[in-house]
């Protein structure tokens, strides 16, 4: 049976013209699926936007994808890293009950609290749209909703018959959130996804400003894997490696302010990047990004991150005979819901002051110190 | 004679459709819009309920297309038949200095389904989303508890009262952000109950009836059966006929009595909930047109909801009610399923229904 036009994963590619907005590139990029281990789903729609810009486009064995930006130095250039994670939490199909229901474990950390009620959208051989089962007020039990529905107790259901589901859906068949993106008032976004796909955009249009203003360096903008699977950062410790870079910078999402949450847990949405400060961070690289902040007028919060920042710095940090890292954040409410709400300018913000900083870094900038 | 073609497109542009309960007026609107060319009379009622007479094919004052023709046998009983326009949803109830808006629900809603679910608010269908700590920044104690409705606020995206303001207003409704879609016989979309009984009502007039009858959309039935309550005063009817969609009960583990009725075993057909004891008459009158004409027909689980057949048949000296329902999944929640040979199985048993109350009922 052929699925709705809407369940498709991979939304239309968006008009050839280059100059996209921000929230165009948002909405493009948060349609992707690609959930730990699942990055293969994403990495064709990443290099084609890469290819827009980049002087070289690549892919690794174990799946990370790099866009190059060739500095104007002679060769060996330098290398600066970007690296924004390609994956997005999700689900993966565990056991396909009688009847046709499913039931799923997560590759990401969710809020079980958050699930009932929301479509989905099951990768199966062709994508089919179910949602997280609820049971109405009128058969619930007295006090049942009071209780909070762990994950291993909520389900999903197709609608399908069994028969139908055994034969479009497997045990590991990776499982997305279904939200089209929506907008907010003053432009704001709000999507499953935004973490890290608003990175990627970053990312993105770093490239392409680099593009028209040709870096010292030579700048690699990477799509790392398996950011949220939790053991470690896979994709970032080998593009690490694989790279060599001179300096790395790790652009993930930030805890938005919102109602609830203590002073200092988070940054203003809207209120520019957000700059980490903390063991993960290189003093120097701060430094060079506070100023060029300045010099550009882009407002920028400074977060600190005690211990692990929890990006891909903490492994492009220690790959290699270690790599000065930095954390770039993009404030973002609501995190690892359907609902991730992001502001565009902020991510506008973050991509000018990436360009900027990476243009102007000299040929001969280095952290290593000879002390004797 | 056969039964009328149910409109499923009827039911697609009503399920789109906001209408949560004491703000039906787009539903209506719909609904007069889809029936108008084939109802005698049409009125709306002081609460806002939509009342349509229709004359019984070949009856005198069955308006101009019967040709003036007399009535030619017995006229048969006048059979008021119900579905509510109204769905459960959310209000604005404050506006904070910061922009966020602060909710109530309408109608039985679980607090569990709405956290970080998207609305359509007020007139303009501005989006907001129910905001929520994110898993990184709870504590173990906050993992494990139902956020109250008290502490749950929508955000639009506007950071102060006088821009959220300009956007949206107090006492504004909030529908689900859902879409209607259809693949195999599944058809996915919000407020299902009860937009698929006023899509069969709907398709059940666009023939003229066996029996005189009084098409009712009433407003109001989720906060407690208050449209129909005073439709039925003013329509005093023979009987009842409501038309509904009623909670599939299927669940992984669910037992056999749990899981009842089924998405796509037929219409439903109540005997008892907290609201009615259904006309067992009636509901013999049902089952054997179903027997005779091939259509599957399955009971409501007894003691289960209630519905406006329970305030119609109240109304005034008593009213012999029963209730034919469609079996969704997943009602009172963002997006419910259901089968839509259901829905045409349902036009189909209350348009015979209605031949065999002609010949029989006394």
């Amino acid at each position: 049976m052929p699925s709705p036009a809407s369940a498709s994963t991979v939304p239309k590619r968006p008009n050839d013209g280059r100059s996209r907005s921000i929230t165009e590139w948002l909405r493009h990029v948060t349609a992707l699926p690609g959930v730990p281990g699942h990055e293969h789903t994403t990495a064709p729609a990443i290099e084609k936007a890469y290819r827009l810009f980049a002087d070289r486009v690549t892919r690794d064995r174990i799946g990370n994808v790099y866009g190059w930006i060739e500095g104007t130095s002679t060769k060996p250039r330098p290398k600066a890293l970007l690296a924004a994670h390609m994956d997005r939490i999700g689900f993966l199909v565990k056991r396909i009950e009688v009847g046709g229901f499913l039931r799923v474990t997560q590759v990401g950390g969710f809020d079980p609290r958050t699930l009932p009620g929301k479509e989905v959208v099951v990768h199966g051989k062709a994508p089919i749209v179910a949602l997280f089962g609820t049971k109405p007020p009128h058969l619930q039990k007295r006090g049942e909703a009071d209780k909070v529905i762990p994950l291993e107790d909520l389900y999903l259901d197709t609608g399908r018959s069994e028969a139908e589901v055994r034969r479009l859906v497997r045990i590991g068949s990776m499982v997305t959130l279904r939200q089209p993106s929506v907008d907010l008032l003053g432009g704001r976004l709000a999507s499953p996804g935004m973490d890290d796909r608003a990175g990627l955009v970053v990312v993105i249009r770093t490239l392409e400003l680099l593009r028209e203003r040709r870096p010292i360096w030579d700048v690699v903008g990477v799509g790392t894997i398996e950011e949220e699977f939790g053991i470690g950062f896979l994709g970032a410790r080998t593009a690490s490696e694989a790279v060599d870079p001179r300096l790395g910078i790790a652009i993930d999402v930030s805890h938005g302010d919102m109602p609830g949450a203590r002073e200092g847990d988070t940054v203003p949405l809207g209120g520019g990047p957000s700059l980490c400060i903390g063991a993960n961070i290189h003093p120097k690289i701060l430094e060079g990004l506070r100023s060029t902040a300045r010099a550009l007028g882009v407002p920028y919060s400074v977060e600190g991150c005690a211990m692990q920042s929890g990006t891909d710095a903490m492994d492009i940090q220690i790959s290699r005979e270690g790599v000065p890292t930095a954390v770039i954040g993009i404030p973002c409410r609501y995190m690892h819901t359907g609902v991730e709400t992001v502001d565009p300018r902020d991510v506008d913000r973050s991509a000018r002051l990436l360009a900027s900083y990476l243009a102007d870094l000299p040929a001969d900038w280095s952290v290593a110190e000879t002390l004797k | 004679m056969k039964a009328p073609v149910f409109r499923e497109d009827l039911l697609e542009s009503l399920s789109n459709a906001p209408g949560v309960s004491g703000g039906e007026s787009e539903v209506r609107t719909l609904v007069a819009a889809a029936v108008r060319d084939h109802v005698d009379t049409m009125e709306v009622d002081a609460m806002g309920s939509l009342v349509a007479r229709i004359a019984p094919a070949g009856a005198a004052g069955a308006g101009s297309r019967t040709n003036g023709s007399t009535p030619r046998g017995r006229r048969g009983p006048h059979v008021m038949l119900c579905a509510h326009m109204d769905e459960v949803g959310i209000m604005v109830h404050a506006i904070e200095k910061d922009g966020r808006l602060r909710i109530r629900r309408v109608g039985g809603v679980d607090p569990r389904i709405l956290v970080g679910q998207v609305f359509r608010v007020g007139p303009k269908q501005v989006a907001g989303v129910v905001g929520v700590l994110p898993a990184h920044l709870l504590t173990k104690e906050d993992e494990e508890k139902v956020i109250p409705y008290e502490d749950l606020y929508l955000d639009i995206g506007a950071v102060t009262r006088e821009e959220a303001a300009k956007q949206v207003a107090i006492g504004d409704y909030g529908i689900f952000d859902t879409v209607y879609e259809r693949w195999g016989r599944v058809r996915k979309g919000k407020a299902f109950d009860d937009r698929v009984g006023c899509a069969v009502l709907a398709s059940l007039v666009q023939e003229r009836p066996p029996v005189p009858v009084t098409a009712v959309w009433s407003v109001q039935e989720e906060i407690g059966l208050r449209g129909a309550t005073a439709a039925a005063r003013r329509v005093v009817p023979d009987l009842a006929i409501v038309l509904e969609g009623t909670a599939a009960g299927e669940a992984p583990g669910s037992t056999d009595e749990e899981s009842a009725p089924h998405m796509g075993s037929g219409p439903t057909i109540t005997i008892q909930d907290r609201s009615l004891m259904a006309d067992a008459r009636l509901n013999d009158l049902l089952t054997r047109v179903a027997a005779k004409r091939r259509i599957p027909t399955q009971w409501k689980r007894p003691g289960v909801g209630g519905t406006d057949a329970g305030k119609i048949a109240l109304s005034g000296a008593g009213i012999p009610a029963a209730v034919v329902s469609v079996a969704c999944r997943y009602i009172h929640a963002p997006a419910a399923y259901l089968d839509l040979r259901d829905a045409q199985r349902s036009v189909d048993l209350v348009w015979h229904a209605l031949e065999a109350l002609r010949k029989e009922w006394p």
